[in-house]
């Protein structure tokens, strides 16, 4: 499969290393030779420096071989030519765009086949914000990751020592709660990821990730033991394009939400578009602010101005204060990986948002999504199992599983999802969602029978 | 400052005026009333128009485009012209033989006001009522032409508040039609088809016709001047009581809302935060009034309820029609009525007063200032509706409001200094000002202004036009800062 990059950012960067290390032809198209030369020595791709909106250079990229044009500049317009020029020059089979301006989004009509024809556009912001409010609606949760068209949800909760599901097997804790539909996928504890089978205790401090429907999250929080109430005091920092997205949807969600902005002409903006929320003008840094807005009985403080540090520190901030949960806009790689040593609950970074949504839409084959949990040491698989697959049509347990792996759900064809127990079949046309640490995705692979070649 | 071209409209003015007098001549000659109407409005027409003519010829020719430093030295001129002429037939008829009368008449005339000099006005002369009450009727449409006109010039207060709310659904077309003069020509025509409206409803409920073109003019203009003496308690009707409540009402409506509904559909009015604040306010007070009234002076619930809301509508409205004297009713309900009288209808229709609007506004300052305590940091944008009140137009309404607040004090204070008792001295200036008319104490709604002293009638004068104009286009007349480069 050949691939055409168009922008060496942090996204298209993260996409290219993702897709040649699974083996796939990657052209990048970039303007700016640093960068160009930056990137040549540490990735094997096809480097073509140029603007990407430029048909010659895309000519030279080789777009009439190309199965993929992936136009992630920093310039919405850049991206939208560029896709439109590739497509007048042949038959992309996909494009993908990454659009960050929102009044685009109001007017669909242009992604259609008539004018831009895209396959997919990202927006980075709106993906960032999306992952937040699906982390906000579960109380308590450190993370919330949705599979099967939102019909599976994987949701990570810290296990407090007051919970009374520590201390307990698996095993017996499903036999205290037959009806529930629940099941516990991963525990991340302390530096150990562990794939749990019956007879694995929790611990307190345990980070566990357990996949339920939505109906029965409720049941999932009582049983974790997270007395989160209602949890819909909201406080948030930056009243940027996320936050502004976030501040309408809690809006009319009925939760009950402070902003805190620093640019005066920026608050005056969201002061007159919010009706129901507080429009602070401030810094999320200073301490009399938040004191004076009662931090401590904050439920959810999130950080999500453009500065990261600052995002950092305000969290920090509320945490110390009170705030029961922080959730922080980080971008920095390096920055991601410290979130939870430095004790902030939830990093979210838009550019990965996206780079996951980017990759879910290109691989959409045979696996249908890959999602990397706890800094990429467990992987979750959805895929559809086929007539020729091993797991297929017999009870799962006779089915020889590795270590290190388990079915987390399987959602019919008819969209029933059914949290599996030993007696349950998986039919062919299922779809299946594996959860397996990060070396023993190859065996689930050939279980699958689907060929590292994933089209 | 051009002064050959305020004369130049005036002229055009006056002749406009001198035309509309010959409609009260002519139904003078059809009455037979020759000598003691027909004649002196008629003498009055010919001297308004040759007056008016003679400017209009002398000065014409001169660009007519207007600075809108001239625009409110012609609006506030063009008032006080018309006081003056509208004066003679009063005085040329011998019914009013002093100049102070007669200029207090037609000025509560042409500003929708409804107070009356005149002792007893069952035994005027047809022509001389129909003038009256055409007074009003021209005045009214005056106040919403001028209102699109002049105030947009004035940047402040009003026309702002106007044209954030008038078109207000969330749309941000500033205007009903792309020309101004589409806007007028509409509003014109409501203007006119509420007045037939109410002239065959009120014939329909038993009014003779002249009664009813008087009684209706009074109502859409919301002047309310009758040919009663005892207003519209005379005809003990609750049929009549009902339908001109229901006009009075529809006549301090701003007239935007009237005419958007051709393309909006009726739920336009109750998207409008101004008119769900001046129906609230008008329902709490005449429940308020109603039990006052029922535990006080009458025994049944029906008539309390009856009497209150033809009251309270018409004081709110600032009409100042009466269907009884309530002057005898307990000081909880007259004070309810001389705080109506204060706050007055909605924007953008022919009420005087305050108005609804900048009342809602003072409100949720006030309530803002409050939410400030607690969260000092916080921006708190005013808000109606869906719209953001800029914030220059929340200081305009402060500051109107409280200019018409030290007016207000300073003419009662003089009023009381001339002699008149606390409740008349209060209730005089707040009637004028307000454009109501009947006061309480001895300019209460059976009696008239003829008790008060000329000086009195003058500053009562004043505060009509002050009122009228929305203090502003008056006052600014007033500061040297006007008149210089």
């Amino acid at each position: 499969m050949k691939v055409i990059i168009i922008g060496a950012g942090v996204v298209g960067h993260t996409i290219a290393k993702r897709l040649s290390s699974e083996a796939q032809d990657v052209v990048i198209i970039e303007k700016d030779a640093k960068r160009i030369k930056e990137i040549s020595e540490s990735l094997d791709v096809k480097l073509i420096h140029g603007s990407g909106s430029n048909p010659k250079v895309l000519m030279d990229a080789g777009v009439e071989h190309s199965d993929i044009v992936i136009a992630v500049t920093d310039s919405d317009e850049v991206n939208m030519i560029a896709c439109l020029i590739a497509g007048s020059q042949s038959r992309v089979p996909k494009k993908i765009a990454r659009i960050r301006e929102p009044d685009y989004a109001s007017y669909t009509q242009i992604f259609e086949k008539d004018y831009l024809d895209l396959d997919f556009n990202i927006n980075p912001e709106k993906a960032a914000a999306e992952r937040i409010m699906r982390i906000i609606e579960v109380p308590g949760a450190l993370d919330v990751v949705e599979f099967a068209d939102a019909s599976v949800k994987l949701v990570g909760i810290k296990l407090t020592p007051t919970c009374g599901a520590v201390g307990q097997k698996l095993k017996d804790l499903k036999e205290l709660h037959p009806d529930h539909r629940v099941i516990i996928v991963a525990i991340y504890r302390g530096s150990d990821t562990i794939i749990p089978n019956g007879g694995t205790v929790l611990e307190a401090g345990d980070l566990v990730f357990a996949v339920t429907v939505p109906a029965e999250i409720p049941n999932l929080i009582k049983l974790l033991g997270r007395k989160e109430e209602t949890g819909n005091k909201i406080m948030l920092v930056g009243g940027g394009d996320i936050g502004f997205y976030l501040a309408q949807w809690l809006e009319k969600r009925g939760f009950s939400v402070k902003v805190i902005e620093r640019n005066e002409a920026r608050a005056l903006f969201l002061a007159d578009k919010l009706t129901k929320a507080i429009v602070l003008r401030g810094d999320g840094t200073d301490q009399n602010l938040l004191m004076e807005e009662n931090v401590m009985d904050i439920d959810t403080f999130i950080a999500v101005t453009n500065d990261e540090e600052a995002n950092i520190l305000s969290s920090l901030l509320a945490k110390r204060l009170g705030a029961s949960r922080c959730i922080s806009l980080i971008d920095k790689p390096e920055y991601l990986s410290m979130v939870s040593t430095i004790g902030i609950d939830v990093g979210v970074s838009p550019r990965l948002a996206s780079v996951s949504g980017i990759l879910q839409f290109v691989r959409k084959g045979k696996i249908l999504t890959v999602t990397q949990l706890m800094e990429e040491r467990v992987e979750a698989i959805e895929t559809v199992a086929m007539e020729t697959a091993e797991i297929v049509s017999r009870p799962l347990k006779e089915i020889k599983f590795p270590q290190g792996a388990l079915i987390g759900a399987v959602v019919r064809e008819n969209g029933d999802v059914i949290i599996p127990e030993g007696e349950t079949q998986i039919q062919p046309g299922d779809k299946v969602i594996i959860f397996t640490l990060a070396n023993t995705v190859s065996k689930i692979e050939k279980m699958l029978m689907v060929k590292p070649e994933y089209f | 400052m051009r002064v050959k071209v305020i004369l130049y409209l005036l002229g055009a003015f006056c002749i406009f005026l001198g035309l509309s007098m010959l409609f009260p001549a002519a139904l003078a000659f059809a009455y037979r009333e020759t000598e003691t109407a027909a004649i002196p409005i008629f003498l009055s027409a010919i001297l308004t128009l040759g007056i008016g003519g003679a400017l209009f010829l002398a000065f014409r020719g001169q660009r007519v485009e207007i600075s809108h430093r001239e625009g409110f030295a012609i609006t506030a001129m063009t008032w006080m012209t018309a006081g003056l002429f509208g004066a003679l037939p009063y005085l040329f008829s011998g019914a009013l033989p002093h100049f102070a009368d007669a200029y207090f008449e037609s000025m509560s005339g042409f500003t929708t006001t409804g107070a009356s000099v005149f002792t007893s006005v069952e035994n005027l002369p047809h022509g001389i009522l129909f003038w009256r009450s055409l007074t009003h009727w021209i005045g009214g449409m005056g106040i919403i032409l001028l209102s699109i006109a002049i105030l947009p010039l004035l940047g402040v207060g009003g026309m702002q508040l106007y044209k954030a709310e008038a078109t207000g659904v969330g749309v941000s077309s500033d205007k009903l039609a792309p020309r101004l003069i589409e806007v007028v020509k509409l509003f014109g025509l409501v203007y006119i088809l509420i007045t037939v409206a109410g002239i065959i409803a009120l014939i329909w409920a038993g009014m003779g016709p002249f009664d009813a073109v008087i009684h209706a003019f009074g109502t859409v203009a919301t002047g309310g001047f009758s040919n009663k003496n005892i207003s519209v308690e005379y005809y003990h009707s609750p049929l009549i009581e009902f339908i001109l409540i229901v006009f009075m009402f529809i006549a301090a409506t701003n007239f935007a809302l009237h005419a958007n509904i051709l393309r909006s559909g009726p739920k336009i009015y109750w998207r409008n935060p101004e008119f769900r604040f001046y129906l609230g306010l008008q329902l709490l007070a005449i429940i308020l009034v109603a039990i006052n009234l029922r535990f006080s002076i009458y025994d049944s619930i029906t008539s309390s309820i009856r009497y209150a809301s033809f009251q309270v509508v018409s004081i709110n409205t600032c009409t100042g029609f009466s269907s009884i004297d309530f002057a005898k009713w307990p000081s909880f309900s007259q004070l309810i009525l001389v705080v109506l009288m204060l706050i007055g209808g909605s924007t953008g229709s022919t009420t005087g007063a305050i108005k609804c609007l900048r009342i809602m506004i003072l409100l949720k300052q006030g309530y803002k200032e409050l939410r400030h305590l607690i969260h000092p940091h916080a921006i708190m944008p005013i808000r109606l509706g869906r719209r953001t009140v800029p914030p220059e137009v929340v200081t305009g309404a402060i500051g109107f409001t409280f200019l018409y607040i030290v007016i207000f004090t300073l003419a009662s204070l003089m009023m009381a200094f001339m002699g008149l008792d606390i409740v008349s001295a209060i209730s005089s200036v707040a009637t004028t000002m307000g454009g109501v008319g009947p006061g309480l104490g001895i300019v209460g709604p059976l009696s008239n202004y003829s008790e008060i002293p000329y000086i009195g009638k003058w500053l009562l004068i004043l505060c009509m036009l002050l009122g009228r104009l929305e203090i502003y286009t008056l006052l600014i007349l007033f500061t040297p800062i006007f008149w210089k480069g």
